[in-house]
């Protein structure tokens, strides 16, 4: 800083005025009374991710090209972006910003894209860390399982995975049809987590039935039970065992796992979510004509809603406001249903209106097959009374899956009931997290703070309308013919036109703006940040207005 | 880090005595920043002879020439001249004064030296009032505002001067509108005037907050307003008052969302809010077919 000059006589001047020096003797900052601070935010779109992926930032990290680092950080929080990229719900999208000017981001097809690199570039996963002396048993191999697994062993510790089935993937593999999810795609996503460390797998193996949990809480450090939901609920009518009913679970086993069905028939599936949808889609596939029937109308219907408008592209019918009665069987073969008619009346706790009969309304429809896909419910049998239970579901205490018993953990729709693979993935994360700090002794981080944030926190001068980038796909006609994957990931190009289109919620992303147009020159650019010198910030806040996201915030001068 | 957007060099320091918020030192610093350091400015009265700071001090950290309200441009006319008699032809002579400087009194000595054609770039910052000494109209004030000559109850009835096109019949190579909103608009037209001889016109929309009773955060978005809602065209003038170009590539907002935060129109009723509105439409409607005019002559713009 320059000093203030002072001249003792008029010899001391110079003899024409000029200057001597520069004004910083002038510390304008005590003009201040508000003061602007860098204040970086929480993105929406990851609080609205259940396992938190820090979207924002591997967006920003795809812009700028840095594709494996962005790989890295969804890694953090998400074992398989290529799976769930391709079968998320997306409830992060619902949150996302955009969403509320023209069109959310599509952060699916980005970490789908980003998911694929990394399957490509099996050298990105880094080692483990150095092998542990504890070593855990993870019982089931779907997403909270396998995610369980990752977490421990990239963290060094020795992961036992046990399996009922042959093959490892749970709802991953027997549920969701190839169309969705090919299974060579699942293949490397489960091979890429089961080398990124000390994992070893023990297939066909029933825990509880060909080894007691007993046992394994005895032989290991600590125990996750992520075995998810594996028996489909009854209809409770008359026939529901006669030939021709089948439960769609075990339908979508068996088409999974490549039998060959024969399926001309007329065929009616019973249900509104993602496995009604699935067998539904896979019986049209098979030849079948397929009818979806469902209680409630399309509004309520639990399924994904881009899944519901492909099955209907595909020519699913849909009969809704209606419910089986009664099966009636022809010598122990199905023939016919009788359906009761529904209206909807008073709300229900999950919020949707409840159906309820229309007094002496019921048709009948000639059947070929039925497909139960009303819910899906625990096998509990190898668990309790050990494990305590509540609404036939394992009962745990605390955030990171506790359950009664000291080192056993559990996760994913075994507690939640029917939910989705990625809040089975943080379930398991988040169990796994909590393992490995009970292991080394330490405390559990704070909470993430929940900032609002909406469209009024982004200074909308700054960006132009667009229309969100979609996938590439097959044609419809294409889709239905076969099992081959409909939807496409981007290349690069469109992955790059999509990342554009972030806000950045929040969050400083560099684009330099208060630095610029900072009319006291106060705010230092720095290689990797920007300081504001308070000796000269006048406090005009035009710093603050002119930040397209509100990555800084305001305070008040003396508090 | 990403490129910084602007060139970093700052000539322009903190210290100096701007208001909070204001839109002149904004425009200078982005003016010095194309410029560079081969610079001399030539500054008359106005706010910015008392922003840069006090004897012997400076926040600008090239020589400015102070000099008397009317006679900006004559006086950098006579810098560039003293240069050029001592060899140096390739400092940049900048005359820096304020509208009233420029559209009323100064109006006489820039006429004159645009005609001779004298090798300066001469900047008007507009802030559309004679902000220095307490906020008194000037012909540049626009119609509808209050200035404490013209109080709400006598508010300005007169349009704002057409400076543009009184330089533009000078026939000088190299006219444009700027704003402080727009900065790499604004540095890529001072670079080009730089590079340009004989005089060479731009004139920057600088905010400012206290004579316009507008909060001081929202300057640059006011720069910004100005300009999409029509009210200050972005535009060039080349090929010795023969091309006109137009920036029209933005999304159009309104008068009225323009004019609601400042306090100098806030006495406007809705009818004359619409009225005035009514009237930007029409000026830029006349620019637009000047320009198009302009382009169907042939031979004109080579
Ligand atoms: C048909 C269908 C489609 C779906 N579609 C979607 C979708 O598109 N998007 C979405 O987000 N969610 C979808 N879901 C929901 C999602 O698949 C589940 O929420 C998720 O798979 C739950 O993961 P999990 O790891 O808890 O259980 P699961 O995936 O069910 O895995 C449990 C595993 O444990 C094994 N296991 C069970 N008992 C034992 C035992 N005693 N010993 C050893 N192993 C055992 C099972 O064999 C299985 O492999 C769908 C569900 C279904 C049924
Ligand atoms: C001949 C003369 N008349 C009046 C003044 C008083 N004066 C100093 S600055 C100024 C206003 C300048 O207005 P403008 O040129 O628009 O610059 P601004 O202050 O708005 O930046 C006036 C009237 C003066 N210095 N000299
Ligand atoms: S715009 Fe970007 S940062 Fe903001 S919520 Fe959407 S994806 Fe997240
Ligand atoms: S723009 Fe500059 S002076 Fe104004 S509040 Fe921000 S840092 Fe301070
Ligand atoms: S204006 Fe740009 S550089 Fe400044 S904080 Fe906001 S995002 Fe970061
Ligand atoms: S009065 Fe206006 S132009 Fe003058 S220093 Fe203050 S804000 Fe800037
Ligand atoms: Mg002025």
């Amino acid at each position: 800083m320059s000093k203030q000059i002072k001249f003792e006589s008029y010899r001391e001047m110079p003899i024409r005025p000029m200057t001597l020096d520069n004004m910083l003797w002038n510390e304008t900052g005590s003009w201040r009374n508000v003061k602007p601070v860098y204040d970086n935010k929480v993105s929406p779109c990851i609080l609205g991710c259940p396992a938190g992926e820090n979207i924002q930032h591997y967006i920003q990290l795809v812009i700028d090209k840095k594709y494996k680092e962005a790989w890295e950080t969804i890694i953090e929080s998400n074992p398989m972006p290529a799976a769930t990229g391709r079968v998320c719900s997306h409830p992060c999208m619902g949150k996302c910003t955009r969403g509320d000017y023209d069109e959310a981001v599509n952060i699916n097809a980005i970490e789908s894209a980003l998911g694929d690199m990394g399957l490509d570039n099996p050298g990105w996963m880094r080692e483990s860390e150095k092998a542990k002396k504890k070593k855990v048993a993870v019982i089931g191999s779907g997403p909270a399982g396998l995610s369980a697994a990752f977490y421990l062993a990239r963290g060094g510790y020795s992961v036992t995975l046990y399996e009922s089935e042959k093959a490892l993937g749970g709802v991953l593999r027997w549920g969701i049809p190839e169309y969705r999810l090919p299974n060579c795609v699942l293949d490397r996503v489960i091979e890429s987590i089961l080398n990124s460390g000390p994992i070893s797998v023990k297939a066909e193996t029933v825990v509880g039935k060909d080894i007691k949990l007993k046992e394994l809480e005895d032989s290991f450090d600590a125990v996750f039970i992520g075995v998810g939901l594996m028996e489909s609920r009854k209809l409770g009518i008359p026939n529901e065992d006669c030939e021709g009913v089948e439960s769609g679970l075990e339908y979508l086993k068996r088409v999974n796992s490549g039998d060959n069905l024969d399926s001309s028939k007329k065929t009616v599936v019973i249900g509104g979510g993602n496995t009604a949808m699935d067998v539904a889609r896979s019986a049209l596939r098979k030849g079948s004509d397929v009818t979806v029937v469902y209680r409630r109308t399309q509004a309520e219907m639990p399924a994904i809603a881009s899944e519901i408008e492909e099955a209907e592209k595909e020519g699913v019918n849909f009969r809704f406001l209606a419910a089986p009665k009664e099966i009636v069987a022809e010598g122990g073969k199905l023939s016919k249903v009788i359906f009761q008619e529904m209206e909807l009346g008073e709300p229900d706790e999950s919020g949707r209106r409840r159906p309820v009969p229309l007094e002496g309304k019921t048709f009948t429809m000639e059947v070929g097959r039925l497909f139960t896909a009303i819910g899906e419910k625990a096998d509990l049998d190898g668990f309790v009374p050990e494990i305590d239970t509540e609404w036939d579901l394992i009962k745990v205490s605390g955030e990171f899956g506790e359950t009664n018993s000291k080192n056993i953990f559990a996760g994913g729709d075994i507690v939640t009931g029917a939910a989705s693979v990625v809040e089975a993935v943080a379930a398991g994360r988040k169990a796994a997290e909590k393992i490995i700090r009970i292991f080394i002794g330490e405390a559990d981080p704070p909470k993430q703070e929940e900032t609002e944030f909406g469209i009024e926190n982004i200074n909308v001068d700054y960006f132009t309308k667009s229309n969100r980038t979609l996938k590439p796909r097959i044609s419809v006609e294409e889709a239905k013919n076969g099992f081959e994957e409909i939807f496409r990931g981007f290349d690069e190009q469109l992955l790059q036109k999509e990342v554009d289109r972030c806000f950045s919620c929040g969050v400083c992303n560099y684009c330099d703006n208060c630095w610029v147009y900072c009319p006291d020159a106060a705010i230092v650019r720095k290689d990797d940040r920007y300081e504001i010198d308070y000796d000269y910030c006048k406090g005009c806040l035009v710093c603050v207005e002119e930040c397209p996201r509100s990555a800084l915030s305001i305070e008040e001068e003396g508090k | 880090m990403r490129e910084a957007r602007i060139p970093t060099e700052e000539l322009m320091g903190s210290g100096h005595l701007a208001c909070q918020g204001c839109g002149a030192t904004i425009a200078m610093r982005f003016a010095l920043k194309a410029l560079g350091r081969e610079t001399i400015l030539v500054i008359p009265a106005c706010c910015w002879a008392v922003i840069d700071g006090t004897f012997p001090h400076s926040a600008v950290d090239i020589p400015i020439f102070h000099t008397a309200f009317e006679t900006a441009a004559v006086t950098a006319s006579g810098v560039k001249a003293g240069l050029e008699m001592r060899g140096d032809f390739e400092t940049t002579v900048v005359a820096w004064a304020g509208d009233g400087g420029t559209f009323d009194i100064g109006l006489q000595a820039l006429s004159g030296t645009a005609e001779r054609n004298d090798d300066i770039i001469y900047v008007c910052y507009d802030n559309e009032a004679y902000m220095n000494t307490g906020i008194q109209r000037s012909s540049s004030t626009p119609v509808g505002s209050w200035t404490t000559t013209t109080p709400v109850t006598n508010y300005k009835k007169r349009p704002k001067k057409n400076m543009v096109d009184i330089m533009a019949a000078h026939a000088i190579p190299y006219i444009a509108t700027a704003s402080v909103a727009y900065p790499e608009d604004l540095i890529r037209k001072f670079k080009k005037a730089k590079a340009i001889k004989g005089t060479k016109y731009i004139q920057v929309l600088a905010p400012c907050p206290t004579g316009w009773k507008l909060s001081p955060e929202l300057s640059i978005w006011a720069a910004r307003k100005a300009v999409t809602s029509k009210v200050y065209p972005m535009l060039e003038i080349t090929e010795n008052g023969n091309k006109l170009t137009v920036w029209k590539d933005f999304e159009p907002t309104s008068f009225k969302e323009y004019i609601k935060p400042q306090g100098r129109f806030r006495h406007l009723k809705e009818n004359e809010i619409e009225e005035i509105a009514k009237g930007v439409e029409s000026s830029w409607q006349r620019l637009l077919a000047r320009e198009k005019m302009l382009a169907s002559i042939p031979g004109l713009d080579t």
